[in-house]
Order: C-alpha cells, then structure tokens, then sequence
C-alpha cells in the first residue's frame, strides 16, 4: 500500500498579497487584485489591467536580506523566494536540511521580464559587463536552484513547464515521488512574473480582455494576466505524524493528461477536461457527489470555459458549486495551479464557497453557472482543482479533509 | 530506483547521420566551426505539408525524431510523453521577442509565442500518436533529459501491465543562442575541429552542438537491447560527490568496478572540469572501455540523451564505433555500460545501463 500523502504548510504571493488571511479578506470583500501595472516595463501597461504583485523587485530584494539595485536577481526568482520563505516562516528548516527532500518547481518562461529589457544587450558586440551575470536567468530553472540555494537547501530538484498546468503538474510530481518512498517530503509548486514577452504573446492571441476577465460569462472575452509564487510543503502521513505536525489537508487524488486534439484549443466537447478529473476522483475514490467544491480553471477564453464549462456539468450535473478566482489574481500561468490548490485547500479548512467575481450572464452553451455568492459555515470534505494548459495539457487534483 | 527502463528503440536527429543511417558513425561529420547543426532529414514522412509550412525547426526536429521512434517500435499510442528540454524552440523565442522589440509591442504573430512554450512538441506528439495519457516537460537545464528517464521509471513503476512511453528531449543551437553562451564562457576561444575537441582539455569551454533524440522505453524487455537500471543528478559536482554516486550504483546493482565493461563519457574538453574528469578516467579498471560522443553532437544541455542515443546503437549491434572509442580496454563484453555527463557548470549525472541476455 503506497504511502498517504498530506500537505501540512503553504506559502505564496499574489497580486493580492502574501499570507492566507489577506487572501480570504479579499475573497470576502470580493476585492480583485487585479490593476494597472506600476513594474513591468510594457507598452500595455496603460490598457491592460494585470495581477501585477504590489511590490517593486528591490522591496521583494531588501524583505528577502539580499541588497537591492543591480543584484543579479530576476523577479522571477524573487517572487520564488518570498513564497518559499513564507512557507518555511511555519516549518522547522532543520527537517529539510537533514534528510534529502524534493524541490519541484514550474515555471514558464524563466527571468524573461529581465532578458527582454537586456536582450539587444546580449547579442551585440559590446555587451555590458554588468549584464553578464543574467545570462543563466533566461533558464527556467534559475528560480529553483537559486531558491535552493538561498535557503542553504540541497534537494532534489526538478522544474517543470507544461504552459498553465506546471505548478499543479509539479504538485503531481511531488507526491508520486513521495508515494514510490523516494523521498518523505517534497516543497512543490510553481514561479511567474511578469513579462512584456508573455503579455503580448496572449495579446497577439486575443486572448486578453482589457477590463475583468469574466469566467464562465457569455460575454467572456479573455483574460487578465497575472504573477505569482507559490508552494506547498507535501509530506509522506508518517513523516507528518513523526514530527506532530498540523496537517492542512490529505492529497487523494491527481490525474494528468492530455487532449490530444489540437496543439492549442482544447476538444470543445469538453472531453479531455473529462477524462482528466474522472481520473483524478478514481483515484482519490470518490463520487462526483462527494466533492464539495471545484476550482475550476475558467480562464475566461472562449475556448477553455466552453471545454472546461461542458466537462463540469456533464460529470458533476450541477450538482457541485464551482468557481474561478482568477478575476481575483490574473491568470498567473506557471503559478495558477498550485495557488489556486491552496485557495481550495483554504475554501475546504474554512468551510468556503469562493465566488466567481464579475459573472452576469449563463453561457449559452451550458445549464451550469458559477458560483457567485460567499458561502461560510460549509462542510467541505473533498476539493477538486483544475489547470489545463496550452498543448492540450490538463492537471486535476484532489484533496480531502484530514 | 528498482524499475529498469527497457529500450526498445530510438531514435536521434543530430549532427552526425544517425537518423535511419546505415552508416555508424562511419565516417563521423566534421566541422572547424564550433558550431554542430542538425542536418534536416525528411520531416514530411510525420508532418502534413500545412504543418510544415508554419513549423519551426525544433518542433520538425524534435515531432519528427519522436514519431519515428515510436515508428519503429512498432508503437501507435504510448501510455506516455515525457521530455526534456532546456531551452525548447530558441529560434520562435527570438523570433518574438525581437518582433516584439522592433514593432513596439504592436500587431505580433503569435506563432513564436505559441511555439516557443517548452511543451508544444509534447502537445504535437501526444495529438499525432493520439496519446492522452500522462504528458509531462522539464525544463532543468543539464538534468532535464535526466528528469524525463526519472519520471519514465516513477510511471512505469505505477503500472502493473506493459506499458510504452515515449521519452525524449531536443534543444536547439542558434547564432544568437551561441554567442550569448559565448560571453558566459561556455565555448572555446579558439575552436579546434570537433573530432580533435577532447585533445583539447587544457583550456576552458566546449563546442556547441544541438540534437533530438527519443526513446520508447518498457517494463517489458522482449525487443530491447538494453536498459537504463538507473539515473543519478549531481548538482555542482565535484570528484567525491561523483565517485559516491558510482559507488553507490554499483553496490546497489551487486557490482565492482570490473564488471564496467564501457564507460560511455560526456566529457566536453572543458579545462574546468578536468578536476572530475581525470580522477574517473584514473580510477577506472583496465577491463574498462571509454566510448565517448560530445565530438560527434557539440556540447548542450541535453546532450546526454545523444549519448545514451550511442549507448543503445551499441547494445545494438554489439559493436564500438571506432569514431567513439576514446581507449579500449580488455572486456570484450558489451554488458554493463556506466554513463557520464558532464555539463559546462559541472552538473553531472550518471546512469547504469545493462545488456539484456
């Protein structure tokens, strides 16, 4: 029998803020974290509105110990640091030092919102020497080996990049590595800031809406690009127990696939998003009934809110509230899966229904709507989170109630 | 790690003929100019003439390199895609970001966009092999091949019946790429011919090379060769943290350092990691052979999936090419192989492979 897994300690940042209870008083006063940008450098910037995280790279330098200016550092990987150093703030580091853990990482497009402002710098002949100690940020995985590395940790490490599925892919990872007894416990999740490259790559797809994104809307027109870190501490049920540590949540269930249909658009109908939290309720056992609460992915584009619309009423017939809280952060691409796992994680210790912000009217294509209202006093048993991701790429997880 | 990974075929897109050649390495390209590319081969025989048109590069090299893999395992659907790249379509990537720049963020083709996502071979793949199985991309510069044989072993150790996967990585070489990696050190100031690069070791970087190159790998070993018993990551690696790991391998597989039979090296010529280098070449018994490659495919970050390429063709036809022979040694067996890569930051991974009987 393969270990149980849990999950006993979170950390992330947001467009919101950091810490969980700034998140549940923006869930409550139905305050989106969504604005114009004051620190990327885009000619959007005045047009778009963007989950841009409300502090300049030399605020997220200086809270971290390290100097500001001209450090070395991405925003990328700053983001990675505060987020992990949020979920070490509640966990003995000594536990992660002592024993070889895991360290699953996602990200997107690495320090892009740096290499594009250094870029004509780089391939000319006369490139600064001071622009030199940025070359390795284009890599993806310069957030996770320079995270590692700033907390004195030595894990095992893996970065992922299956486009809007990373960080729920690398959940994923962390807890079959876990359950194979390769290691006890695992920091997973996922980094993204903000770049000019991404912000007009979704733009020149007219994917983006330039007032709040609307999921689930008939009159949906796209998203709200955002950033953002976050982490979750898995650990194997007996290391927790050891240790006598608070468990937040088990992690049930996790499926991951693919659509195979098309190299961008998911199956209209709806079948990949299906067959994926099908899986993912097999294996955490469950009804579609006993699930109290799905995050849904709804990034509010025509495509994913049909597809992902179809797959929740036909699986869970109405039946089961679900909402998007990315009118509350953006859709922060690398970083959606696993924060949008700890706001389910958070909706279920809390007993909270999120509503979906900025819903008017039923899409015509469904007899299933979002929910729209707070609920508070639920008895949440079992959350389902969705991230499904350009390349047909589609995560579900499941976590259940201690 | 206890699940071996069966290799039932592969398949490389690289500098060398090695993509459905009957020649071996025989005779090897050669080149005076630091630069390996890929030769391009037949990418109609997997892509429709649409396709083509609006593909870039890497997406050919590596759907293609893919596809005949699993072409000629005689597999139509793997249970699984899994890859690994370091810095997947380079040239989309340039492609948009200097759009983006020139155009002043105005009127983009988001083809580069789409294109460059680390996961868009793994979304063609999975669509033309019809695989909606697990489907997973690293992206961990120097280990990110190393990462897709791991998750390759954690998902066939999930499954109790046969299974195939499709397991792979690509990465690509362009004059941007290359001379930005130049001003980080990464290739020779001087740089000799590729076939001479590793009687170049006295002075610091590599040459640049790219490739694809995909595995079907199976718990079930009818058909296979050979298996990969398993893979090590050593992260800034220095002569013990390395030789720990061998020994720790081969303790854990009832070996000794006699029974390797071929050490297959991706030693890369770079004076900075001499200190690795020498003392395993030092250490290893005179039954060893040293096969190596990083002459026949430049230096990148997955190279190493070009290597264990090399590892399997050998295996296969139970023979070293003399272009890879770095020095015989008494084994006339073709039995237990030891992997070794290193990266230009000194990032080093190991893998056991073994003959099947």
């Amino acid at each position: 029998m393969a270990e149980k897994v849990v999950i006993t300690a979170t950390g992330l940042i947001s467009c919101i803020g950091s810490g969980k209870e700034s998140h549940l008083n923006a869930f409550r006063e139905r305050q989106s974290g969504v604005h114009y940008a004051r620190h990327l450098r885009s000619k959007h910037i005045k047009t778009l509105l963007l989950g841009e995280v409300d502090r300049s790279n030399d605020e997220l330098a200086v809270a971290l110990g390290l100097p500001a200016g001209d450090n070395g550092y991405t925003r990328t990987s700053l983001l990675s640091m505060t987020a992990v150093g949020e979920l070490l703030s509640g966990v003995d580091i000594a536990l992660l030092k002592n024993e070889r853990f895991a360290f699953i990482n996602a990200n997107t497009v690495g320090g892009m919102g740096k290499m594009e402002q250094l870029y004509i710098d780089l391939i000319s002949d006369h490139t600064a020497p001071e622009v030199l100690k940025y070359i390795p940020t284009f890599d993806c995985s310069q957030s996770t080996e320079v995270t590692a590395r700033h907390f004195g940790l030595e894990p095992f490490m893996a970065t992922i990049s299956t486009a809007c599925s990373s960080s729920a892919s690398a959940l994923m990872m962390g807890a079959r590595m876990i359950k194979q007894g390769i290691v006890r416990r695992a920091v997973c999740g996922g980094c993204d800031a903000l770049s000019a490259f991404t912000v007009n790559g979704f733009y020149s797809l007219k994917n983006v809406d330039k007032s709040l994104s609307r999921p689930f809307d008939q009159n949906r027109n796209g998203l709200n690009i955002g950033e953002a870190a976050g982490y979750c501490l898995l650990e194997s049920e007996a290391a927790a127990k050891e240790r006598g540590a608070y468990v937040i949540a088990e992690f049930t269930g996790y499926a991951n696939t693919n659509d195979a249909y098309h190299s961008t658009a998911p199956a209209p109908d709806g079948s990949g998003a299906h067959a994926t939290m099908a899986k993912a309720l097999a294996m955490a056992g469950l009804a579609p009934g006993e699930v109290a609460y799905i995050n849904a992915h709804g990034t509010a584009t025509q495509n994913n809110d049909l597809a992902e619309g179809r797959a929740i009423e036909r699986l869970f017939g109405g039946k089961v509230p679900f909402s998007s809280t990315k009118p509350f952060t953006g859709h922060t691409l690398a970083a959606a899966g696993v924060i949008e796992a700890i706001f389910s994680l958070w909706a279920m210790e809390e007993g909270l229904i999120i509503p979906n912000l900025n819903f008017e009217t039923r899409m015509e294509e469904l007899a299933v709507s979002p929910a729209t209202i707070l609920l508070e006093n639920q008895t949440l048993n079992h959350v389902l989170s969705n991230s499904f991701g350009f390349g047909g790429s589609n995560v579900s997880l499941v976590f259940s109630k201690p | 790690m206890t699940q071996p990974l069966y290799i039932i075929s592969s398949c490389a897109i690289s500098p060398q003929l090695s993509y459905d050649s009957e020649h071996f390495l025989a005779p090897p390209v050669s080149t005076d100019s630091g630069k390996m590319y890929v030769g391009d081969v037949d990418y109609h025989r997997y892509i429709s003439p649409v396709a083509i048109r609006r593909m870039s590069r890497m997406l050919k090299i590596g759907i293609t390199a893919g596809m005949r893999c699993l072409e000629k395992a005689g597999v139509k659907t793997p249970l699984a895609i899994i890859t690994g790249t370091s810095r997947g379509s380079v040239t989309d990537m340039e492609v948009f970001m200097k759009d983006m720049i020139t155009l002043e963020e105005e009127a983009l083709n988001p083809s580069g966009f789409i294109q460059s996502t680390y996961n868009s071979v793994n979304g063609w793949l999975a669509l033309m092999a019809q695989c909606k199985g697990y489907n997973q991309a690293f992206v961990h510069r120097g280990f990110s091949f190393e990462l897709a044989v791991f998750d390759a072993m954690l998902t066939l150790a999930e499954t109790d019946s046969d299974a195939y996967i499709l397991c792979g990585s690509f990465d690509e070489l362009t004059e941007d790429y290359y001379k930005i990696r130049d001003k980080a050190g990464f290739f020779k100031r001087l740089t000799p011919p590729n076939l001479a690069l590793l009687a170049h070791y006295d002075t610091p970087g590599s040459i640049a090379g790219e490739g694809a190159a995909f595995f079907t790998v199976s718990n079930n070993s009818t058909g296979a060769s050979c298996a990969i018993l398993d893979v090590e990551m050593i992260h800034q690696a220095d002569w013990t943290k390395v030789k720990n790991a061998i020994d720790d391998l081969l303790i854990k597989n009832g070996l000794v350092a006699a029974d390797i039979d071929i050490l297959l090296s991706g030693m890369n010529g770079d004076s900075r990691n001499a200190f690795i280098v020498e003392p395993l070449l030092a250490a290893l018994p005179v039954q060893t052979s040293i096969v190596v490659f990083k002459h026949l495919c430049g230096e990148y970050a997955t190279a190493s999936s070009f290597g264990i390429w090399l590892a399997h063709s050998i295996f296969n036809l139970g023979k070293i090419p003399p272009a890879a022979l770095y020095r015989s040694g008494t084994s006339t067996n073709i039995r237990n192989m030891l992997f070794f890569n290193v990266t230009i930051s000194n990032n080093v991974s190991v893998m056991l492979l073994r003959a099947c009987v």
